[in-house]
């Protein structure tokens, strides 16, 4: 049988890097690929290719009989090629049914709202999606938006669906039911790419598995034939194993950080400490107040009740400036538009806010002389891959500009540091590099607070565990002989 | 991944201006965008009726043929000069203030009222005296529009572009009551004492206002890149996220620039009125805090570059009214070539954003 999509000798280059070097591909129908690879290996230019938002300089690509060549996004769509992409495509304000409707040329020139959500209601049956036609997006959970997105696809009349990192933002149980789904597809003859760096899920329901690494095809295998650490493997040309603290290996300093019935929108009263020295582990499906509770501590939110002392003080109506001063140090999830400025250098982005600190100012000046020497010894000590501290920030990989704010707030020496998402879409090289920085000052006494969607990273590197559901501590529990059973029953207490 | 292309980072200024330039996506465009808009002046020219090269040439004996010449097209570059310099500033923290024209209208009159009521004060004194009014009036004014965009939420555009038509208007009846010459059967205010005569240039027609107007560039550039507030400002204009997460104040931030801004259209309005008028005169600023934008665009938000920005603009009204005189094309067509100007320019910044 032809397969349903065939990409030969993929070439793309960007500059002098070659993204994507000579990568075959193929998908069959009824098959579930899984596509895997670090950060910057050419997963996302190779779909971008596919897609038609970028054009290859070399290969050919082949879709259900005939050649895509010099394509657009909508011919890819008109083709069957559907993309699922990480951040959904909806709008919250209207419904299920509106959603679907909306942009879809076969939906005629008269939108007949009941006779659609009548349809959608039996596709949705059909493919096991659990979808109200009537519900407002806003009113969904992640897990559900996903699944518009999905049937979206499907009401188009994809052969194939790109899902790219679809399970990062879900629950486990959310997580369960979509490879479900996406069993059921399969089933019903979809071609499917499933771009994942969580290897168990990608064991779990894929058929095969083609690994990327520096833009070349570094392996390709039928999921029956390899392990988990086959892939890892495959990925970084390496194993990585993941750092393992002993909780309560070492002896723990005061109080650094102390939250006291703490109230703010979508927080309920919140309390909790972390001492100096010690690793507390935030576990829980995003979206259940870990950003609310993070800007809250870093001074970003108003808190409404409770209190928050900093190294002793009492910093609960305090700004962010004092307190930084106060010692804490703040990685905020979002890199792109809170944590940096893309369109600034490296010294600017190192200096964000410490322009009226030594080295690189005082209240009145900048002394950028000195910055730049700062820059440097940052920029080797935390392994920054840039030409120079005048690099713009935005043109670094994400692993780099990740260092970039982990050098600003940990060369600060800070007493309490809240980590939000820190290895959010890190390669697990990057990963390492990330969790090892936070043993490392655990080591020199700072109290830490690591908020994390990934329950791995949360085991390895904490003294303490708590999970977050529905905008409260769900339990708080030492990091020896976990009952992981209890800790997932706490995450999905009372997400959607 | 791409970082390979910027192997070694230039020398500090250098980098810096790229940094500016590269940022807005200018660069090597502006000057295809400045070539193509002489080209239409040509195309222009052309259909008035006129042969081309005769108009540029008297466009170019207009700016630069003699020193009254250049004299006047130093005049005329001032005000723009330091009210763009007030417009970057704005749109480089990402506030889009578009009440230069207001701010330097008012700033002649606080001027004028400072100057008439300090007439006895020795020349220097008077001359600072003046000019700190029109600066302070400036300032207040756009400190409305901040009230009104801060307090109210009033989107900036509409708060700073409608005090506009409300600043003309008011010193329209400041001129038609207490700042106005009577029986003079024109709406303008009696003469400025002599001691508040902004003094000339040695040898040149020009007064030193441009002197004040390049030293303001040197100050803010210095603003822009070496002080915590010039940082701030510049985070703020890329990332209103980033800027609260810095630590840094958006209210302060929106109020020092601003502010600032309304100060050196108020100094243009004032050095436009002890300069050049010597007195108050109703619509002497009319279309300049519009000019400044296009001054500060083209000048890609950068003082330093805002300079030869305001020079070219200064001296190409100058030569193209001297050309207007001499071969007889209409003086719209100098509007005209303005406005392309502009658009090309716009198109320039606009084509490399992606």
């Amino acid at each position: 049988m032809a397969a349903l999509l065939e990409m030969r000798g993929i070439v793309r280059l960007f500059g002098d890097v070659r993204a994507n070097d000579g990568i075959d591909l193929f998908v069959h129908s009824g098959e579930i690929l899984g596509l895997l690879g670090e950060n910057g290996s050419g997963k996302s230019t190779l779909m971008k290719l596919l897609y038609g938002m970028l054009p290859p300089d070399a290969g050919d690509i082949r879709f259900d009989g005939a050649q895509l060549k010099g394509h657009t996004p909508f011919d890819a769509i008109s083709a069957g090629i559907a993309m699922i992409h990480q951040h959904f495509m909806l709008i919250e304000a209207m419904t299920v049914t509106e959603n679907i409707l909306l942009g879809w040329p076969g939906a005629g020139q008269i939108l007949r709202q009941k006779h659609m959500a009548a349809h959608i209601r039996d596709m949705s049956q059909r493919f096991g999606l659990d979808l109200d036609p009537d519900a407002k997006i806003s009113s969904l959970s992640l897990g559900r938006r996903q699944r518009v997105e999905i049937l979206k696809a499907i009401l188009r009349d994809a052969k194939l669906l790109i899902l790219d990192e679809p399970t990062s933002n879900l629950a486990p149980s959310e997580v369960r039911e979509l490879l479900d789904i996406m069993r059921r597809l399969k089933s019903e003859g979809k071609g499917i790419v499933f771009i994942s760096h969580k290897l168990p899920e990608v064991l779990d329901v894929c058929d095969r598995v083609v690994v990327l690494r520096a833009g070349k095809l570094a392996g390709a295998a039928a999921v029956a034939d390899v392990s988990r650490n086959d892939l890892a493997e495959m990925m970084v040309g390496r194993t990585v194993p993941m750092p393992q603290v002993e909780a309560g290996d070492q002896a723990r300093g005061p109080q650094q950080l102390s939250v006291r019935g703490l109230k703010a929108a979508g927080l309920e009263a919140i309390t909790f400490d972390v001492r100096a020295g010690e690793i507390l582990g935030l576990a829980g499906v995003d979206g259940n107040g870990q950003l609310e509770l993070a800007e809250s501590l870093a001074g970003l939110r108003s808190i409404a009740d409770g209190s928050v002392l900093i190294c002793g003080q009492d910093a609960t109506t305090t700004s962010v400036a004092e307190r930084v001063r106060l010692g804490l140090a703040y990685l905020p999830a979002d890199r792109s538009h809170t944590a940096l400025v893309k369109s600034m250098t490296v010294l600017d982005n190192l200096m964000l806010r410490d322009t009226m600190r030594p080295p690189y100012g005082s209240a009145a000046l900048l002394t950028p002389a000195a910055g730049r020497a700062e820059a440097k010894v940052l920029m080797a000590e935390y392994d920054v891959r840039a030409p120079g501290p005048e690099s713009v920030v935005g043109r670094l990989s994400g692993g780099n500009q990740q260092k970039v704010v982990i050098a600003r707030e940990l060369a600060r020496k800070p007493q309490v540091v809240v980590a939000h998402q820190a290895t959010w879409g890190l390669d697990p090289g990057a990963t390492r590099f990330v969790l090892d920085q936070m043993i490392a000052l655990r080591r020199e006494g700072a109290a830490i607070l690591y908020i994390s969607s990934e329950l791995e990273e949360i085991l390895s590197i904490s003294d303490r565990i708590a999970v977050m559901a529905g905008g409260s501590f769900a339990g708080i529990v030492p990091n020896r002989n976990v009952d992981l059973r209890q800790i997932g029953l706490w995450m999905s207490g009372r997400a959607a | 991944m791409s970082d390979a292309s910027n192997s070694l980072s230039p020398p500090a200024p250098l980098a810096r201006l790229r940094l500016s330039l590269g940022r807005l996506g200018l660069g090597g465009n502006i000057l295809i965008a400045l070539l193509l808009s002489i080209a239409s002046a040509a195309l222009l020219i052309a259909l008035a009726g006129k042969n081309p090269l005769d108009g540029f040439l008297a466009i170019l004996a207009g700016a630069f043929g003699d020193t009254h010449q250049i004299g006047v097209a130093l005049n005329r570059t001032t005000p723009y000069l330091l009210s763009g310099i007030g417009v970057a500033i704005c749109f480089r923290a990402g506030i889009i203030n578009l009440g230069a024209e207001g701010q330097i209208a008012l700033g002649g009159a606080g001027a004028a009222a400072a100057a008439l009521l300090v007439q006895t004060a020795p020349p220097i004194v008077a001359i600072v005296v003046t000019l700190a009014g029109g600066a302070i009036a400036g300032a207040a004014w756009s400190g409305v529009a901040t009230i009104l965009h801060l307090g109210r939420r009033v989107h900036e555009v509409l708060a700073t572009l409608l005090l506009n038509f409300v600043a003309l208007l008011l010193v329209q009846q400041l001129l038609a009551g207490p700042l106005g010459q009577f029986g003079a059967g024109f709406l303008q205010s009696p003469l400025m004492p002599r001691t508040a005569w902004l003094p000339k240039l040695a040898g040149l027609d020009a007064h030193i206002g441009i002197g004040i107007a390049v030293v303001a560039a040197l100050a803010a550039s210095f603003l822009i890149w070496r002080t915590p507030f010039g940082f701030a400002l510049r985070v703020a204009g890329s990332s209103r996220l980033a800027t609260t997460y810095a630590g840094f104040s958006l209210q302060k931030l929106t109020w020092g620039a601003m502010l600032l801004a309304g100060a050196l259209a108020g100094l243009a309005g004032g050095v436009e009125v002890i300069g050049i008028h010597r007195r108050l005169i109703e619509g002497f600023s009319l279309g300049f805090g519009f000019k400044a934008v296009t001054v500060a665009l083209l000048g890609a938000l950068e003082p330093m570059a805002i300079v030869p920005a305001a020079l070219f603009i200064g001296f190409l009204e100058t030569g193209s009214l001297a050309m207007q005189r001499q071969i007889g094309v209409p003086s719209a067509l100098v509007t005209v070539i303005e406005g392309l100007t502009m658009v090309y320019v716009l198109v320039a910044m606009a084509g490399r954003r992606t």
